[in-house]
């Protein structure tokens, strides 16, 4: 090895705690791939693993790899130290996990997701006339913060009048998942407000059930048997941070590549707004909202000359899986028009009719994306109503720090903090 | 109408158990269910959609319909 190759086979597993990883973590992720496609991190305890082939293989095992947390001495504690309470993830690869995933699962695709869709294009809508006669917008604030939550707060069938209240919730909820024992207490008081809040809704749609999702989860049956009212309010609280949370920052970061990351695009996407599709798509390869999944070896695992023992903690970082050269090229090249990505609807196998490898930021197989369809629907109505009301829209600031997160190793979603758009006033 | 699987080609993309529970559910080991095994043509023609769209949007073509 050259003096060079060998400083970058040279990991320092303290770098995955630098700011400079939060924001670019990129660079460390090629060095993974390269030199340690197995990567025993000692330091937090943890194996990494980074290139495509290798995320791909541990998500369709399902048998090795295992979705649940765990103490040292049992079982984890369902909810016992999350904001959200407990939740149909954290049920791992059990029976219970595949009960709940089957009751909901099927109210975010097909039919009744195309139900949906003039609610997402109303909604869009009433949220951009509130801003457009300003001739900017904080985007963040304003908007995609705005929409996917007002979104599901009318799935849910709640009163009109108490969105906004659910938007703060939503806010302090988020909050409470980042760092600091005030912001999860907070976010703590709120889940419980909300709580509070949707407990009656939960005893009287259980007996009068409506046409709304809270209904719907509330009788939907599997084996005969209902959610219990714990677990629909752990899924309503799910509902929030996996659907508002993640399609709020998929919109934003769709938004920064256009502005800052591809400008010449953008105007493709002016043209021909049905382009928004492939934004998604490629958004979700080159930086998606989630980085990274966890897994735990149910058994010794053998990977490229290593032996992963059992119970060993695992960390698959989807996004430097999508930056692989030996999947794709000019991998670090963002770009629309790519010939080498399947650019449709990705399904739970990770196999497409066309031949193409898909992106990874959905996961595979057992924990693939549950909202997979409406997150790609909902971002790209969203944006297309947005591009089509700010005429000749550009950045308001010429240089932008670029999209972080809070910490990639903790599941941190990444967005750009603020992002400010200038346009010609209607 | 009978709905068939095809587990030789079936890859557990999930297409027809998130896009039609009514028919489909998630088994054990990820492969496909059927949850109703025949659809009579005459009497529910609704479900006989939901089975043709299901048969369309399976993305390893393993579903079919057998008279």
């Amino acid at each position: 090895m050259s003096a060079t190759a060998e400083a970058l086979a040279d990991l320092d597993p303290r770098e995955f705690d630098s700011e400079e990883f939060q924001r670019d973590p990129f660079p460390i992720y090629k060095r993974l791939r390269d030199f340690h496609p197995i990567y025993h991190d000692r330091f937090h305890n943890r194996w990494i693993i980074s290139r495509y082939w290798d995320v791909d293989a541990v998500f369709q095992d399902s048998d090795g790899f295992d979705r649940a947390v765990y103490k040292p001495d049992g079982p984890y504690e369902f909810g016992s130290r999350h904001v959200f309470g407990p939740n149909i993830l954290e049920y791992g690869n059990s029976g219970e996990h595949r009960r709940l995933r089957n009751m909901v699962a099927g109210q975010f695709v097909g039919q009744k997701l195309v139900d949906f869709l003039p609610m997402v294009d109303q909604i869009s809508q009433e949220v951009i006339a509130k801003f457009i006669d300003a001739g900017e917008c904080e985007l963040v604030t304003q908007f995609s913060s705005q929409v996917p939550i007002r979104v599901i707060s009318n799935m849910l069938g709640l009163p009109r009048e108490d969105e906004d209240t659910f938007v703060e919730w939503y806010k302090l909820l988020i909050a409470g998942l980042g760092f600091g024992g005030e912001h999860m207490a907070r976010g703590i008081e709120a889940r419980n407000e909300m709580w509070d809040y949707i407990d009656p809704m939960i005893k009287e749609r259980s007996k009068n059930p409506g046409e709304d999702l809270l209904s719907r989860i509330c009788v939907a049956e599997f084996d005969g048997k209902r959610m219990t009212p714990e677990e629909v309010k752990g899924f309503v609280a799910l509902l929030l941070a996996a659907g508002g949370d993640t399609t709020d920052k998929a919109i934003a970061n769709m938004w920064y590549h256009m502005l800052y990351t591809r400008p010449d695009q953008r105007e493709d996407v002016v043209q021909n707004p049905a382009l928004w599709d492939d934004v998604f798509t490629e958004m979700m390869r080159f930086d998606p909202v989630v980085h990274t999944q966890f897994r735990h070896t149910t058994r010794e695992i053998e990977m490229h000359d290593h032996v992963i023992p059992e119970r060993a903690g695992i960390i698959l970082y989807l996004a430097a899986g999508n930056r692989d050269d030996r999947v794709f090229k000019n991998p670090d090249t963002f770009d629309i028009f790519r010939d080498d990505l399947h650019m449709g609807r990705e399904n739970r196998s990770g196999r497409y009719k066309d031949g193409k490898p898909g992106h990874l930021g959905f996961g595979i197989g057992q924990h693939f994306c549950m909202g997979y369809a409406m997150a790609r629907q909902e971002s790209a109505i969203a944006c297309t109503r947005l591009m089509e009301a700010v005429k000749n829209v550009r950045p308001k600031i010429a240089d932008h720090p670029g999209i972080t997160s809070p910490s990639i190793d903790s599941g941190g979603f990444r967005s750009p903090a603020e992002l400010w758009l200038e346009f010609d006033r209607p | 109408m009978k709905i068939k699987i095809d587990y030789e080609k079936c890859f557990k993309s999930g297409e027809c158990y998130y896009n039609h529970p009514e028919l489909f559910r998630m088994g054990d080991d990820g492969f496909p269910v059927a949850v109703v095994d025949e659809v009579d043509a005459e009497i529910d023609a609704e479900m006989l959609r939901h089975a043709r769209q299901a048969l369309e949007v399976c993305p390893s073509e393993a579903i079919s319909l057998e008279e």
